[in-house]
């Protein structure tokens, strides 16, 4: 018996680059291999605005997601340019739970260098990337990694985000290999 | 090594606990919840969790209460403080109490990783040291004999004294006193610790292969005798030798070991050539040699020769100030030799061991923590872990006055009921006031401790 490939969707809600799309739905397939669609832009969340904080609280998205039946796809990479929180976090790049079926990456903090600086468009390409393919990763079910340059490293900062490379370390590469076999 | 943890998020706050969850959860810890201070001391009773997340206000028990609590009686456990109402007071008491850090609501990510990599490498440092410390016990001179009661001290003063000299040492104590651990501290307190240190229980062999045992033999000298072997006197060469159960050998053997104890010569058997050796002798016996002596039934020379400096070992019963000692560091060694988490022994359960006699001393209380431990199924251990214990009924003397068979009747059900006075005055069918007068008047407290 052979498994059914999973097959991921990228979603924009409100208004997103179509060339961030592009990059991330390239990189998962490019290194997850993984089959991926871009599909229609979504409303933006307006419902999870925290009106005291002025950011959006990830949480309620994701429950929102996970709610809603995407034919067809296994997983969800939700991308929005709001800034994302979790209530215990001042902010989060991206957000995802273990084994769950949606991800959130927010562009919003990627465009800044922590001196403040902006990076070049490759850099914010490059990140987005990143974020998204770590949160897809803990959507098949990886774990946060020790070692600093895997995708799957815990990145708190921007700077952590740069150091870590667009790939997986050799056992997150073979525990990813077990799960989408 | 492994940096997973056992995680417990304590908050009233349902969306920062979930928040935290799903956070440990992505970094491979094994993660709980609970809403409040009594249900997390209730799953602490139940699971060793090492790392505790704590809000400091919460209805009913605040964090600070908590902290309190656990640090009072899980002192391994770590317990970060967070709060969304920061305050250098709340933060400096936390911190006084033992919080290991204080995080203020909402965090930056990158500060509970630097958090958790500080916890990771202090409880590395914390792994290294126990496992130094556990060597460093191994190999010091009192390895695994406890005690603090004046008996055990004596015990202890005489050990560095009588291992400076080469005299013979009888060990006199009941059986599972610790006599082999005493020897063993003595050899390891002598000029002769980095030789060979042998032990031989003579009332597990009979004679024959005792005698083959010590003495050694040449090839064919008996059935299954195919090759030359040396004996334990010859093989000591230098050590010390440590005969347990030395009441038990027969005078033959006597009369044997006395020749090499005098000549500092043996012959193997089958051999003619004598071989000369060198041990210091340490013996050890449960009987009562002098009264044996006194019989007839063992020899004198030979007594006189094994028995140069003799150490009574006291027996637990009459030491019972050590039991909590040595319960406590029972409990630690069959924790690490199980895995399993019991890291605590009930007041009741404690009183139940210091009341029972131990007849098989310190091994039979051994014994029974590591029975207990093992059937444990929670962290503490009660009096139902050690329902084997039966206290041995105490038949009154024929010969007790009116009086004193009072006094001890009332001291019995005392001790049966923990010197509850309420309860004992109940199953006496008499008042408290009454009980109380007769406690007095009979000079019966209850033991300290």
């Amino acid at each position: 018996m052979t498994s059914k490939k999973k097959s991921v969707s990228v979603v924009p809600l409100g208004d997103v680059p179509e060339v961030d799309l592009q990059v991330i739905a390239d990189h998962i397939i490019g290194c997850f291999k993984l089959t991926t669609q871009i599909l229609p832009p979504m409303d933006p969340p307006e419902y999870a605005l925290d009106e005291r904080r002025l950011q959006y609280n990830a949480a309620i998205i994701i429950e929102m997601f996970e709610s809603i039946h995407f034919s067809d796809h296994d997983k969800v990479i939700a991308v929005l340019n709001q800034d994302l929180f979790i209530p215990i976090f001042t902010h989060v790049f991206g957000e995802a739970r273990q084994g769950g079926k949606c991800g959130l990456v927010s562009l919003y903090r990627l465009a800044k260098n922590p001196d403040g600086s902006t990076p070049p468009k490759s850099t914010i390409h490059e990140r987005a990337a990143k974020v998204a393919l770590h949160e897809l990763g803990h959507l098949l079910d990886l774990l946060h990694c020790e070692h600093k340059k895997c995708l799957m490293h815990f990145s708190g900062g921007i700077d952590e985000v740069d150091e870590m490379s667009l790939d997986l370390c050799e056992y997150c590469s073979i525990y990813l290999q077990d799960k989408l076999r | 090594m492994d940096r997973k943890m056992s995680v417990m998020i304590v908050d009233d706050e349902a969306i920062v606990r979930e928040s935290l969850f799903y956070w440990f959860k992505k970094d491979g810890h094994v993660v709980e919840t609970a809403s409040s201070g009594f249900e997390a001391l209730e799953k602490l009773e139940k699971y060793p969790f090492q790392l505790l997340f704590v809000d400091i206000k919460m209805p009913g028990m605040d964090g600070i209460e908590l902290l309190e609590k656990v640090k009072t009686e899980y002192t391994d456990t770590i317990v970060i403080i967070i709060t969304a109402y920061g305050s250098i007071e709340s933060a400096v008491k936390a911190m006084r109490i033992g919080a290991t850090d204080y995080l203020l609501k909402p965090f930056k990510p990158d500060q509970l990783s630097l958090v958790m990599e500080r916890i990771s490498v202090q409880k590395r440092l914390v792994s290294q040291y126990n496992y130094l410390k556990g060597h460093l016990e191994k190999i010091t001179r009192f390895d695994n004999i406890i005690g603090q009661s004046p008996e055990m001290e004596k015990v202890f003063s005489l050990i560095p004294e009588v291992a400076q000299s080469d005299a013979s040492i009888l060990l006199a104590g009941e059986t599972g006193t610790g006599k082999e651990l005493v020897a063993k501290a003595i050899h390891a307190e002598s000029p002769r610790s980095h030789l060979p240190f042998i032990a031989i229980n003579c009332g597990a062999m009979p004679e024959s292969l005792l005698e083959s045992e010590l003495f050694g033999h040449q090839k064919g000298v008996f059935t299954g005798a195919t090759r030359a072997r040396k004996g334990f006197l010859e093989v000591v060469s230098g050590g010390t030798l440590f005969l347990d159960e030395i009441g038990e050998i027969s005078p033959k053997m006597q009369i044997n070991l006395l020749r090499v104890l005098e000549e500092k010569k043996i012959t193997s058997i089958g051999s003619r050539e004598p071989v000369t050796v060198d041990f210091r002798l340490i013996s050890a016996t449960r009987r009562d040699l002098n009264k044996e002596v006194a019989e007839g039934t063992f020899r004198e020379d030979f007594f006189y020769r094994i028995n140069v400096i003799m150490i009574e070992i006291p027996p637990l019963r009459k030491r019972k100030e050590d039991i909590p000692l040595l319960a406590e560091h029972f409990l630690k060694k069959y924790c690490q030799e199980t895995t399993k988490y019991v890291d605590h022994v009930t007041r009741d359960a404690m009183e139940l061991l210091r009341h029972y006699d131990w007849p098989g001393n310190v091994r039979e209380l051994e014994n029974a923590i590591e029975r207990a431990v093992v059937l444990s199924k929670s962290r503490t251990l009660s009096v139902d872990d050690l329902s084997f214990i039966r206290p041995p009924d105490k038949p009154f003397s024929k010969t007790l006055s009116l009086r004193e068979m009072e006094k001890a009747y009332i001291q019995q059900i005392l001790e049966e009921n923990s010197w509850n006075v309420t309860q004992s005055a109940k199953i006496l069918e008499i008042n408290r006031v009454t009980l109380h007068k007769m406690m007095k008047r009979y000079h019966l407290e209850r033991p300290e401790g």
